[in-house]
């Protein structure tokens, strides 16, 4: 995993240079890991794609684990400005999927399993909403609301169930918050 | 508009957790172990005393759709003569956190103890530590009316040695001077079709019925030479379920769905006396 991720900074920084679009960001929480870095190029105004490693550490209620990212963020163009060289970008939308590295959790089906009997328990895919702020032409910070592939799909199955159990119609029941820094070249 | 924005983001910051995994384990379901359920279910033996008749519903595979299965249990909360449901399994389907906090919801609208055994979905992932942390064993057994009910674990795949024989046997001995009418099993899943021999060895071990998920769909099957019933429960997705009758003697199976929504006429019979009584007590 941490080649591979070598080898993206590598192609990226190869094939674009440090400037031109070329972003880094950490972030804790949000399903990413408890610390999330990831490298990444803007290929326009709006459009984010990255790459990442998250960890998290042995805890009472975590195994220890790493986990892998490839992020999609589509970043609106409205800015409300709110200071000098200060705005908030309010329409940030995003997918991630994470591969998480841990014995307990598999990519191919253990050989124990009938063909196509489970699909992978360690690659899930989020999606994401981001509230950013933003401070001159390099620095944004963020919170990130994440839902996972299953609360997605709960989600618009029996939105009324959520409705009926969690605050802020549903979404407290599927959401889950992390921040984050986003730094580019 | 910046404020409006800002306050709506920060009420579903302060709502939502922060979570660094879909694989936490930490799962927030109150009251719904084995054991707080077999005490409720005591305690209900205690309050009724011995009965002649009592109903078992039996729910299974409600993952991906738990208003679904909150909808099924508020059918069952209807039903008067159903005592406890067995819930056979398959809560999650990726055995990740947030869809046994999902269930657990649902769970708790339940007025009747339910009592569940562990599907091969749920030891998805870290699914088995949250099932021991949240419900108990994935093996147990308990006496109700004089019968009893033997949960196990026979998930094949994602444990070695299940189900566990030796166990099963030593549950349904019946001990000297014990009266029992009924040694029913329950698991996730039913025989597999490679071990021809576990349904002869639940007979002879004295078994009267088994019971079972996994397969989505009502079924009822026993082997050409083996007289042992298998019955199926499908999911909940559609709101059906299996509801067994308990008498000393008998034991009957109905597939449930729109037609069981309705308290039978006994029922009613029985609410019709209690407001007589009522009535005829007033001044």
């Amino acid at each position: 995993m941490k080649r591979i991720f070598i080898l993206l900074i590598l192609i990226t920084h190869t094939q674009f240079g440090w400037g031109n679009g070329v972003y880094v960001e950490g972030q804790s929480g949000a399903q990413m890991g408890l610390a999330h870095v990831a490298l990444g190029y803007q290929w326009s105004q709006n459009h984010y794609l990255g790459a990442g490693l998250g960890y998290v550490p042995d805890r009472s209620d975590h195994e220890e684990m790493s986990l892998m990212s490839f992020s999609y963020l589509y970043s609106g163009s409205t800015r409300w400005t709110i200071a000098d060289g200060w705005a908030i970008k309010p329409f940030n939308f995003g997918t991630s999927l994470i591969i998480a590295s841990h014995s307990d959790l598999f990519v191919s089906l253990p050989e124990q399993y009938p063909d196509e009997y489970y699909t992978p328990t360690a690659v899930r895919l989020l999606f994401h909403y981001q509230l950013a702020v933003t401070y001159g032409q390099q620095w944004d910070a963020y919170v990130d609301f994440s839902i996972l592939d299953v609360g997605l799909a709960s989600y618009i199955r029996e939105p009324e169930f959520f409705n009926r159990h969690y605050d802020y119609l549903g979404l407290e029941g599927v959401t889950h918050w992390g921040v984050g820094v986003r730094y580019r070249f | 508009m910046i404020r409006i924005w800002f306050l709506l983001s920060l009420a579903l910051l302060t709502g939502c957790q922060f979570q660094v995994s879909p694989w936490e384990t930490d799962v927030n379901c109150p009251g719904m172990s084995v054991e707080e359920n077999l005490r409720r279910l005591e305690a209900l033996e205690q309050a009724s005393g011995s009965k002649a008749f009592y109903q078992v519903a039996i729910l299974s595979d409600p993952q991906q759709y738990p208003g679904a299965f909150e909808d099924t249990i508020k059918i069952v909360n209807r039903l008067d003569d159903v005592d406890f449901i067995l819930l056979l399994g398959d809560l999650a389907q990726t055995g990740v956190k947030a869809e046994f906090e999902w269930v657990c919801k649902a769970m708790q609208s339940s007025k009747k103890p339910i009592l569940p055994v562990i599907g091969n979905h749920d030891a998805l992932s870290f699914g088995n530590d949250i099932w021991l942390d949240v419900f108990g064993p994935l093996d147990y057994s308990f006496e109700y009316q004089n019968s009893k009910f033997v949960g196990y674990n026979d998930n094949k795949y994602e444990y070695d040695n299940v189900p566990d024989r030796g166990w099963l046997a030593q549950q349904a001995e019946v001990a000297a001077g014990e009266l029992r009418y009924h040694t029913i099993g329950f698991s996730h899943i039913a025989p597999w079709k490679d071990d021809t021999q576990l349904s002869a060895f639940l007979q002879d071990a004295g078994y009267d019925l088994m019971l079972h998920g996994h397969e989505h769909n009502f079924d009822l099957w026993h082997l050409y030479d083996v007289d042992l019933e298998h019955y199926i429960a499908p999911d909940t997705k559609e709101k059906r379920f299996g509801l067994l009758s308990v008498y000393p003697d008998q034991l009957v199976l109905e597939n449930c769905d729109k037609s069981c929504y309705q308290p039978t006429a006994r029922v009613l019979n029985v609410d019709n006396v209690n407001n007589e009584s009522k009535t005829s007590a007033e001044p």
